[in-house]
């Protein structure tokens, strides 16, 4: 197993060295997603501020719930964007290159493509949480809370996103099937945490894990809730496990192509 | 020891694809769509010994890469068993990965941006060896392939021949005992391609490593192979030494005819004999020896042209291929 980390950090700096040789490209990607964020957070805060406090959330809890999710979004593509490019990977046959690979396939794959965009999200997300942590006067108990929490959301992203890529090896052409599906995933655990009430609060915590990204562990921030760490990390294993068995099924539905492609 | 570096029982591969069916509504082609079973690769067995050099050959669509993808652990066959070098693929592919190498010549592996070494380092860090290990064997290879003259570029400025002898290198850096060529020689120019066939030849030589080798390219299999396996419509054909494929079309020969003057007429041909090709200075023509034999032949020839010199000789390679194709095509 320390191979295998071994090697991920290794194919992570090369990926990291490979995207840098294209300097303007890396540069705008990084300099873009930072302006796209902020310009998301702008729009939130004023939208809080027009409409007042919604079930207990405030401003800050925004910026709180943009930085959890931007900081897991930013993590798990930096380490594994390679899961998100799978419907290619699959429809073109790249994925070959990972069969033939003496290393685990999941892996593999997740460290094959580095996202330079996600440098941006990581450095967003984490500006957030120290707006965050100062402005609600965190204490050295929630500011520890909010460390676990972060590595709970990075686990929750990862196995949302090794779930939803893992339907590639079902369909064909499934870029059209993922995007959607990511999607649908990914817009709730951006949205006001207090507008998911009842049924809908139901379905995007234990159907669709969107609101353990960002919702759930502002909540337990701020309430200091053990019952809900313990169930965002129940879940967030119990998740886990799902998600490695359904890649690892699907792995076997592979059925290979013979498109001509460049390497990584 | 068991000398077998491959053992294939029984392979076979099917496919199963949804099909439009026009005569029924989108809503049901959408929903309940029918689908059509192949059969890539249908029962078929053979093994390899350590060191052979391997030409598994076949028109398109015939099974090659299929089988090639089944023994390398990338599908996962339908039925049979496959066991290479020990192990078999659909259960020890990690273990398998570090005893073999493979090349698609349509895909590269290697890192585009980069400069040539590091995709080198890479695979080695892939195979777990270690830094000073690779470095001795990076030394080799540029040595073994000449890639010190573009070792420094970034691999998207290689030419196709440059970057398929760094494929093969990349392959080979983890000494593998078997490697895959899946048409290694695809778009090179001619001297491109006798250099690639001879560090093969030279790999095997040295380092006993054997070669298993899909191609269109009948100077890939004759200057490398010693043994050609041919598949057509998922069913192996032919299992023969490479030497032995042309005696397979004995019954055939063919006659040139070189014109005193010029050709102007070209009558009919007597039976057994049949026009290959037509040109007013040279005629080819095709005898089947199971009719007429070579001295009759030429015979009845010298009776309808006027010839200044005469070529008897057997079919060349790619004509016995393009024969073996075509009978199997016609037999299905």
């Amino acid at each position: 197993m320390i191979k295998e980390f071994y090697f991920a950090l290794y194919a992570i700096k090369k990926n990291i060295q490979n995207s840098a040789e294209l300097r303007v490209s890396f540069l705008i990607n990084i300099i873009g997603m930072s302006i796209n964020n902020t310009a998301f957070i702008i729009l939130w805060i004023f939208f809080v501020k027009s409409v007042g406090v919604i079930n207990g959330w405030v401003a800050m809890d925004i910026i709180g719930l943009l930085g959890f999710g931007a900081l897991s979004y930013g993590i798990v593509f930096s380490i594994g964007a390679g899961i998100r490019k799978l419907a290619d990977y699959v429809a073109t046959g790249i994925f070959d290159r990972f069969m033939l690979s003496p290393k685990n396939l999941l892996i593999r794959t997740a460290t094959s493509f580095f996202s330079v965009s996600a440098l941006g999200d990581i450095v967003f997300g984490v500006v957030c949480l120290v707006i965050y942590i100062i402005s609600i006067h965190a204490t050295i108990y929630q500011i520890l809370l909010i460390g676990l929490l972060v590595i709970i959301s990075v686990i929750v992203f990862l196995t949302a996103i090794i779930t939803i890529y893992s339907m590639s090896f079902f369909f064909v052409d499934a870029n059209l099937v993922t995007g959607s599906l990511f999607e649908l995933f990914l817009t709730p655990s951006l949205f006001h945490g207090g507008a998911f009430q009842g049924v809908m609060r139901f379905i995007f915590t234990f159907i669709i894990p969107s609101l353990l990204i960002g919702a759930l562990p502002v909540e337990i921030v701020r309430d200091v809730s053990l019952e809900k760490l313990l169930l965002v990390g129940s879940l967030a294993i119990f998740w886990f496990i799902i998600s490695i068995s359904i890649f690892n099924r699907a792995v076997k539905k592979y059925e290979s192509s013979n498109f001509i492609t460049f390497g990584n | 020891m068991n000398p077998n570096s491959i053992i294939v029982s029984n392979l076979s591969k099917k496919f199963s694809f949804p099909v439009k069916n026009p005569s029924v509504g989108w809503v049901k082609n959408l929903f309940f769509p029918e689908t059509k079973k192949i059969v890539a690769v249908n029962d078929i067995s053979f093994s390899v010994k350590h060191g052979e050099r391997i030409a598994f050959i076949g028109p398109n669509g015939a099974g090659k890469s299929t089988t090639i993808k089944m023994l390398t652990g990338i599908l996962f066959p339908t039925f049979g068993k496959i066991n290479i070098l020990g192990f078999d693929p659909t259960k020890n592919r990690k273990k398998l990965a570090y005893q073999i190498g493979t090349v698609f010549g349509q895909r590269s592996q290697l890192l585009p941006n980069l400069p040539l070494t590091d995709s080198l380092e890479f695979f080695g860090v892939m195979y777990d060896m270690p830094e000073k290990e690779i470095k001795k064997r990076i030394a080799e290879l540029v040595k073994l392939f000449d890639l010190s003259s573009f070792i420094a570029q970034p691999v998207r400025k290689l030419s196709l021949g440059q970057r398929m002898r760094a494929e093969v290198a990349a392959s080979l850096i983890h000494k593998p005992k078997i490697i895959f060529l899946d048409e290694p020689t695809i778009g090179l120019d001619v001297v491109a391609k006798k250099m690639l066939r001879d560090l093969l030849l030279k790999i095997n030589k040295e380092e006993n490593t054997t070669i298993f080798l899909t191609s269109h390219d009948v100077g890939d299999i004759e200057s490398l192979c010693n043994r050609t396996i041919v598949i057509n419509h998922g069913v192996i054909i032919k299992d023969l030494p490479t030497k032995n494929l042309t005696k397979t079309f004995i019954y055939e020969k063919y006659i040139d005819l070189v014109a005193l003057s010029n050709f102007t007429i070209f009558p009919k041909l007597p039976e057994g004999i049949t026009y290959s090709s037509k040109d007013k200075n040279k005629i080819t023509v095709v005898v089947d020896i199971n009719k007429i034999n070579v001295q009759e032949s030429l015979k009845k020839l010298l009776d309808l042209f006027e010839v200044k010199d005469i070529d008897v000789y057997n079919a060349d390679l790619e004509t016995v291929i393009r024969h073996i194709y075509e009978r199997s095509s016609t037999s299905n």
